[in-house]
């Protein structure tokens, strides 16, 4: 029966160091990004539908932020007082470091 | 014959005669999926070698110092499993630092090199043939040129595919399809060159 506490230890042992190794990993190769578009895609109603044109939510929030998007009313399941107002008012409380706003509308 | 022939002999085995994709038939998903233009084909072929060679290089002391003397080689697979996830990941967020277009034009075929047959093929080739480490090398070695390779002249013929007359019914993916099978068709030509 030896074998059976063996092959735990052994999972369990190379699970820890691997883990332990993509915890630095991530760390050292961390990406920086606008903290912005992260409260903006949890405003967005994360479907991931796609019916936006965008692949999911993060890279129309993506876009949303940086401003190449300017019409919020692309994401067709989106709510006026759950989903676009809040992100209207977040992206007009919140400008670029140098102070410009990209503030979306909404066209349906 | 020395070792270092056998070694240079049997990377050309592994690359060119017993081809990873067109003879061997591992790694089609990607190979179909990405090979449509040159650069995020070089892109993903390289991806896959490293992750090929890492993978080899570090089952093989876990199998053969770890596994065996304590009896449970019969946890091979999911030991393996776990190592190229873990590499994959690494890789992924190395290109998604260095390369975010690269990282946006591999799209799921990124993670997807975790199922790639081709990286568990190759290990568990190496330990289901009992080769040494220096022939699990070979295999690995081979296996990655033989990928790059391929993928990278698959690619360029699709591009040149894309701007010739191809009838409506075989447009996209079946002409790609029967371009790898043309290509398969031409490797076979090079079966018997190495014993």
């Amino acid at each position: 029966m030896m074998y059976v506490l063996y092959a735990f230890l052994i999972l369990a042992g190379l699970g820890l160091v691997l883990g332990l190794a993509l915890a630095i990993a991530s760390k050292v190769l961390e990406v920086k990004e606008d903290a912005r578009i992260k409260e903006v895609e949890k405003m967005l109603p994360n479907y991931n539908c796609g019916a936006c044109g965008y692949p999911g939510c993060h890279q129309m929030a993506e876009n949303l932020v940086s401003g190449a998007e300017t019409n919020l009313g692309k994401c067709k399941p989106g709510k006026q007082d759950k989903n676009y107002d809040p992100i209207i008012a977040y992206l007009s409380e919140h400008p670029d470091e140098d102070g410009t706003k990209h503030i979306p509308s909404v066209k349906k | 014959m020395s070792y270092l022939a056998a070694f240079v002999l049997a990377i050309i085995s592994y690359s060119l005669i017993n081809n990873v994709v067109l003879s061997r038939f591992y790694g089609i998903c990607s190979f179909i999926g990405v090979g449509n233009k040159i650069k995020s084909a070089a892109s993903m072929g390289i991806a896959v070698s490293f992750v090929i060679i890492m993978a080899s290089l570090i089952c093989y002391p876990i199998y053969h110092f770890i596994l065996v003397p304590a009896g449970v080689a019969f946890l091979d697979t999911i030991t393996f499993i776990l190592v190229i996830a873990s590499l994959v990941q690494v890789v992924g967020l190395f290109i998604k630092k260095f390369s975010p277009s690269l990282y946006r034009a591999l799209g799921i075929y990124l993670p997807l090199i975790t199922t790639n047959c081709a990286v568990l093929g190759v290990v568990s080739e190496n330990t289901m043939s009992n080769l040494d480490f220096g022939m699990s090398m070979a295999n690995a070695i081979g296996t990655s040129i033989g990928f790059l390779g391929v993928i990278i002249v698959y690619a360029c013929i699709r591009e040149r595919l894309e701007s010739s007359n191809v009838p409506n019914a075989f447009k996209g993916v079946p002409i790609a399809l029967i371009t790898a099978a043309i290509m398969a068709m031409a490797f076979l030509g090079l079966s018997g060159m190495v014993g």
